[in-house]
């Protein structure tokens, strides 16, 4: 399968510490692919270079062989990479649908003054992103919250509407930032089905950062290791697992929690 | 639109077209034209703080628009020998294109930082009007004839107001009428796509760039409408005290614009319209008080800030909730 | 050359002396505070009545002003800030709060002291003229003399005594200086009343030299802006950069620009706005977001 996302020697550093050395690695399309590593590994920090968020010290990020890093984030996010965060970042006070509904915003055909003109392809671009924002709502299985305020959901929900906004981009590569962090076992086994029926659903290309071990291995073809900014290991999750310097740099640190 | 909001917007227009003239002339207050004149015009000066609020950005220099508006008018008329009603919207597109160049540095900062920068702008703008030779200095440009006649193939739309008997209502009815279709534009970009995306904006802006928006240009086109409104609602301003000095518009105007909207409540865009409507009043009514006006206007503000932090319609707010 | 350098460190130290008040403030309570080229005003009225209505030394109606100041701004920190930041929701309250300050302290001033420009007897007499390289009237060179061992003195403030440590703390992270057992309330009163003292000392300082006037307040405050945008809000470094920074620049500007009219501040927020695009944080401030 040829790649749809590379990573090329990717070096980030910040005055004089080395957050990022030298990082590369392949996404190949349609593959859910993990980094993981201990805390401080510098996984955030590369979640951001590949998302643009952040810009490279050298290295570049490929998207299917065109350069994306160091572009302005709403570019990477037109061409199809699109990132989520951590629960707190949703458009507090709106309501679910209408956090959906602006996140369609990619997918408008009418220009901003067709829209306060009030167009007829403004019209039926407002009626296209309600329509898919209730699809959305349905795959996401958010119907009861649909009309709530963002800033009165609780946690759980708010990663899903975190996903729910990134799906109404309608993205090609997905980027997931922590999406098990802080879930208990079932919340963490919803969210694990839900990301693969991302993928087999909607073929959505999955990379995403995180360090709960067994979700992870659960849910990722292939997996990236880092620790200390630089890259130790690559391989499916059998052959990270029994990985002698994945286990060791996961031993020398606080949590330990390697296997299933 | 449901109906209750269309005879909403008819009685408005009623009441500001028709029953406050017939007030006015039985009353024989003639006076009042002048002080709703400037109301509507403040209030449209207001409509653009209001909208660069729409974008989290507490915008405290749209007294400089106000006077760089003024001027253009000011200039094109007394130099060039324009219409006034040709330099109206070319003072806006002045102020428009000056804001694009102006936000396009200062726009990345937020908070305190831009509320900041924004009011260093209008003390500039005074400054700049003392210093450029075309502004005529301290001396100002004074004695600006009335707007003339605009017609379009041979039909009058507006009258020539020196011809009038009476411009002050000619005056008012212009400004009203200007007001009502800032406001317009106003509550349909708050209404449209655009609005949703400046919202998208206020609360997040990092989430508004990775769902595609180009933060940077949506920033910088609101600050240019925002700036826009400011233009014209200050060339408007100097046609009808026919003279603008550097001191037109200053720091205090800036900060009142945001009291406007501040007071009128940032979640309703008929708020800035109310804020001003009740601020200037406010300040009118306290003209009897003398020497104690502003100490007394002060006062309120204080207490009001006190009672209520979270501006005066969040009596609204607890009872219905957003809209 | 010399003259001009001469001049900006003059210039630079009373600067830097109002911009440190503010941004004390600002970095304590997240607080702009507009009233503060009102204060700087009323300090210059204070030590006028002391010197000039009252007859008494010159260095009385400065401690006069330094006290009356400290005690108004805590009034106005206990009685105004506090419940206010503790009720509202947003940061603009606070803004407009100290709008609607600074409207009340004009109109004091306008009441008690009225709108004539008022003065003080020069403290000194004589003029430096050091071989006319620099011209310099001692009374400048001392006020900046005085200026300067304000900064020094409120330095070594800030870094050596309990309260000074305690504000930092309160300064780099609100929450974490609670925990550590910092009386947060105690010393937002404190910094406020220390913010608004430097302001009426300058206004003392200054009144010996420049007089003072009603109108002075709204652009002093918009200079100390000015300044604290260039060394980055809530840094006492960066403010005192900012302060001698602009000092030179204004200093420079009458000089070179001189011909070209008055667009020294014209010029100067030209480039600041050009600095601001390259440096959204100011020389030292942190950057966010």
């Amino acid at each position: 399968m040829t790649p749809i996302l590379q990573v090329r020697g990717v070096t980030k550093r910040f005055g004089g510490l080395t957050a990022n050395n030298d990082i590369s690695f392949d996404v190949a399309e349609g593959e859910i692919l993990s980094v993981i590593g201990p805390n401080g590994a510098g996984k955030s920090t590369l979640f951001k270079l590949i998302a643009s968020f952040l810009k490279t010290t050298s290295g570049e990020v490929l998207f299917r062989g065109n350069r994306i890093s160091n572009l302005a984030p709403h570019k990477v996010a037109q061409m199809g990479v699109v990132r989520t965060f951590q629960e707190t970042t949703i458009f507090r006070s709106m309501t679910v649908r209408e956090n959906i509904i602006v996140a369609h915003h990619l997918r408008s055909k009418a220009s901003l003054l067709g829209f306060f003109l009030g167009t007829a392809q403004a019209r039926a671009d407002e009626t296209e992103f309600g329509a898919s924002a209730d699809d959305i709502i349905e795959f996401l299985g958010m119907e009861a919250i649909r009309d709530e305020l963002a800033s009165n959901l609780p946690q759980g929900h708010l990663r899903a509407l975190g996903m729910a906004i990134g799906l109404a981009t309608n993205p090609t590569v997905l980027l997931l930032d922590e999406p098990f962090a802080g879930m208990n076992h079932d919340e963490t086994m919803r969210m694990v089905s839900l990301v693969r029926r991302l993928r087999d659903e909607r073929g959505v290309t999955v990379l995403l950062v995180e360090h709960d071990m067994p979700a992870v291995m659960k849910i990722s073809d292939r997996i990236v290791v880092i620790n200390f900014g630089e890259k130790i290991a690559e391989g499916t999750p059998a052959e990270i697992q029994s990985n002698e310097k994945v286990i060791e740099a996961y031993l020398g640190s606080e949590d330990a929690a390697i296997g299933m | 639109m449901n109906t209750n909001r269309l005879i909403g917007v008819g009685a408005f227009l009623i009441a500001v077209f028709v029953i406050v003239p017939l007030l006015i002339a039985t009353s024989g207050r003639w006076d009042f034209y002048y002080t709703l004149t400037s109301v509507a015009l403040l209030a449209i000066a207001s409509a653009g703080v209001w909208l660069t609020f729409y974008i989290g950005r507490i915008n405290i220099g749209q007294g400089a628009y106000a006077l760089a508006g003024g001027y253009v008018s000011a200039i094109l008329v007394t130099k060039a020998g324009f219409n006034f009603w040709v330099t109206l919207p070319l003072a806006g597109l002045f102020c428009a294109g000056l804001a694009v160049l102006i936000g396009l540095p200062i726009l990345r900062l937020r908070g305190v930082y831009f509320a900041m920068v924004t009011l260093v702008l209008t003390e500039v703008g005074r400054l700049s009007a003392l210093a450029l030779p075309v502004t005529n200095g301290a001396k100002g440009i004074t004695s600006i004839p009335l707007p003339g006649e605009l017609s379009i193939f041979g039909l009058t739309l507006i009258p020539d107001f020196a011809t009038l008997q009476n411009p002050k209502l000619a005056f008012y009815l212009a400004a009203v009428f200007l007001m009502v279709a800032c406001y317009a534009a106003l509550y349909r970009i708050v209404n449209s796509r655009l609005g949703h995306l400046c919202r998208s904006l206020q609360q997040n802006e990092e989430l508004s760039a990775s769902i595609g928006v180009n933060t940077a240009y949506l920033r910088v086109l609101t600050y240019s409408i925002s700036s826009f409104f400011g233009g014209i609602a200050g060339a408007m301003f100097v046609a009808i005290s026919q003279s603008i000095y550097p001191s037109s518009f200053q720091v205090a105007d800036s900060v009142n614009f945001m009291l406007n909207c501040f007071l009128g409540g940032l979640g309703y865009v008929f708020g800035p319209m109310l804020g001003t409507l009740m601020l200037y009043f406010g300040w009118d009514l306290l003209f009897t008080t003398g020497r104690y006006q502003l100490l007394i206007y002060s006062s309120l503000l204080i207490i009001l800030m006190l009672v209520l932090p979270n501006g005066v319609l969040s009596l609204f707010e607890r009872k219905g909730g957003r809209k | 050359m010399e003259q001009i350098i001469a001049n900006g460190l003059y210039l630079g130290a009373q600067y830097a002396l109002i911009a440190l008040g503010l941004t004390l403030i600002f970095s304590l309570m997240n607080v702009l505070n507009f009233a503060h080229g009102q204060m700087y005003v009323l300090g210059g009225f204070v030590t006028y009545t002391v010197v000039s209505q009252f007859g008494l030394p010159f260095i009385v109606g400065l401690l006069a002003s330094a006290a009356i100041l400290a005690a108004v701004g805590a009034a106005i920190e206990k009685f105004l800030f506090a419940p206010v930041i503790k009720k509202s929701k947003r940061e603009e309250s606070t803004m407009l709060l100290a709008a609607g300050i600074a409207f009340f302290l004009d109109a004091v001033i306008l009441l008690v002291f009225g709108e004539k420009q008022r003065g003080v007897p020069k403290i000194l007499n004589g003029v430096l003229n050091w071989d006319f390289r620099i011209i310099m009237p001692y009374d400048r060179i001392l006020i900046g003399v005085l200026a300067i061992a304000m900064i020094a003195g409120f330095i070594l403030f800030m870094q050596y005594t309990k309260a000074g440590r305690a504000m930092r703390a309160l300064a780099q992270d609100r929450m974490a200086a609670e925990l550590m057992g910092v009386d947060v309330k105690r010393y937002s009163m404190i910094g406020f009343a220390l913010g608004a003292m430097l302001a009426g000392l300058v206004g003392g300082l200054l009144v010996t030299i420049t007089g003072i006037n009603l109108g002075m307040g709204g652009p002093t405050s918009i200079k100390a802006f000015m300044m604290i945008m260039i060394g980055g809000a809530g840094v006492i470094s960066g403010a005192i950069a900012g302060g001698f920074i602009l000092g030179m620049m204004e200093s420079i500007g009458l000089t070179l620009l001189a011909a070209y009219g008055d667009i020294t501040y014209l010029v100067i927020f030209a480039s600041l706005m050009i600095f601001l695009a390259i440096r959204p944080q100011g020389l030292m401030g942190k950057p966010w977001g």
